[in-house]
């Protein structure tokens, strides 16, 4: 490939004159970050709920989890994302869909892709939580029931401390994913890392430049995610429950 | 204390238990015997309501198991229930697999229950352990911090699900011997166990089951003695004799 690098743009001026390029990328790595996070809170609160509710024995409360996870899972995530940002304002309540388009930018792009992210994971999250919930022996939860908890005392103290550990390395894919999948709000706007980046070319004409810090940008966090979640894993981690841990995410 | 009349259960169409009625008394010791799918296990979980059965009645202490109104977790809090496969807590010491029920369930204080589940694993042989996981400890070992979690909750009768079936053979004695000192002083316990040895030094009656139904039910003398039932004979030779 013949091309000429010039790794110095980064440091030129963007022409909206908020900084240098390599400001304004790294502010782009935060708006992903406060995407991504947000997103993140939705999809751990709906997806354990969903998933948690999809392992009790009520019928109605799993047909319902069943039905939540089919509809987010079967829609491309660009599609969502248009169908939160251009026709969610519009299904609500007029007021409140006047209030959501009114909202000045960011926010009006933030918002929807929050929404959108976080309920789009949550499924994911949820057949997660299902899988490690199912995957513990049933006599646990008979052990909860016999010594007196409550079903919900049984999922609260027994249950769920056991799943989430289980589940921790694909949580740490998920929250991975929902970093990487937050470029596509640049399609409804939203100024993050991509969106950024890719203004950047379009104002310096140095795509490759744009594209590659970008990318590296992406890499160092998502390393920082893995590093993050790996010291999580031994902080939870359980003597002598190594092997059972791993066992349900053999090929993970 | 433990009534059974005529309980019967099925999954789907298939019958597991059959008109089974037997009666158990303030510190009697029950072994429940039978083949593999004899619907023993499915009895005694009965009992403590973690099977549902759909005819016949069982009251515990006068309270009725079956009936909707009763409270359950109360009931269940009541009665110790001890697991072939042991069903410790991974995810907890020894210490708090005795303290989780007691302040969950009895809202004890968090140092009265230990004060007490710590006495109980002195007393099972296993107090040098208090600060392990589960995962740490032999079979053995965690059948014994099993039983000393179902006594933390000062029950009034305790159920063993084939308490020894999981053990290595040099580990069962040690469970054995928890249960047999349990016995002597007087606890109500009713024991599902293929321990022939263990229903012949402290079990006062003996209950055999095939295909679901209680065949024989007499006192340990009678059983061993002159089983009346052929069932209960081959079952005898058979397990006696290898």
């Amino acid at each position: 490939m013949n091309y000429n690098w010039h790794w110095k743009v980064l440091l030129e001026m963007e022409p909206g004159g908020t900084g240098t390029y390599l400001h304004y990328l790294l502010v782009g790595l935060l708006w992903t970050l406060a995407t991504a996070l947000a997103a993140w809170v939705i999809a751990l609160a709906i997806g354990a709920a969903v998933g948690t509710l999809r392992t009790t024995p009520l019928k109605w409360a799993v047909r319902l989890g069943n039905l939540y996870v089919e509809i987010f899972r079967n829609i491309p995530l660009i599609v969502q994302m248009f169908l939160w940002f251009f026709v969610m304002p519009e299904l609500v309540p007029q007021g409140l869909g006047d209030w959501i388009k009114q909202m000045p930018p960011p926010w009006g792009s933030y918002v929807p892709a929050v929404l959108c992210l976080g309920i789009f994971t949550s499924v994911r999250v949820a057949e997660q939580v299902r899988a490690g919930i199912q995957s513990l022996p049933r006599g646990q939860r008979l052990a909860g029931i016999a010594m007196g908890l409550t079903e919900a005392q049984t999922y609260n103290y027994v249950i769920l401390p056991q799943s989430f550990r289980i589940i921790l390395p694909p949580l740490t894919s998920e929250f991975m994913n929902i970093i990487k999948n937050s470029s596509v709000a640049l399609t409804i706007g939203l100024l993050e890392l991509t969106g950024r980046a890719r203004a950047m070319q379009e104002f310096s004409f140095r795509v490759f430049e744009a594209f590659t810090a970008a990318t590296v940008i992406y890499l160092l966090t998502n390393l920082a995610v893995v590093l993050l979640m790996r010291a999580v894993e031994k902080k939870v981690r359980v003597p002598g429950l190594i092997a059972a841990a791993a066992t349900p995410q053999a090929g993970h | 204390m433990i009534s059974m009349n005529n309980v019967s259960k099925w999954y789907g169409s298939f019958q597991v238990l059959t008109d089974c009625s037997t009666e158990v008394a303030k510190g009697e010791v029950v072994v429940v015997c039978g083949p593999s799918g004899s619907g023993k296990s499915t009895l005694i979980k009965c009992v403590n309501a973690l099977e549902p059965f759909q005819k016949g009645s069982i009251t515990v202490e006068g309270i009725s198991v079956g009936d909707p109104k009763t409270n359950l977790p109360k009931l269940r809090s009541r009665i110790g229930m001890v697991f072939q496969n042991f069903e410790l807590f991974p995810h907890m010491t020894v210490t708090e697999n005795l303290t989780l029920g007691q302040v969950k369930v009895l809202g004890r204080s968090i140092g009265e229950a230990t004060e007490k589940g710590l006495k109980l694993l002195e007393r099972v042989g296993l107090l040098a352990h208090k600060d392990k996981y589960p995962g740490q400890l032999s079979g053995g070992q965690q059948q014994r911090v099993a039983i000393a979690r179902a006594l933390s909750m000062d029950p009034i009768a305790m159920l063993f699900d084939e308490p020894t079936s999981a053990l290595d053979p040099e580990m069962i004695n040690e469970v054995l011997d928890v249960m047999v000192e349990l016995a002597k002083e007087g606890m109500t316990m009713m024991v599902v166990t293929h321990e022939m040895g263990f229903a012949r030094k402290v079990a006062h009656r003996v209950i055999f089951m095939d295909a679901g139904r209680i065949v024989e039910d007499a006192k340990k003398e009678e059983f061993f003695g002159t089983p009346r039932s052929e069932r209960a004979q081959q079952f005898l030779s058979k397990i006696l004799h290898h």
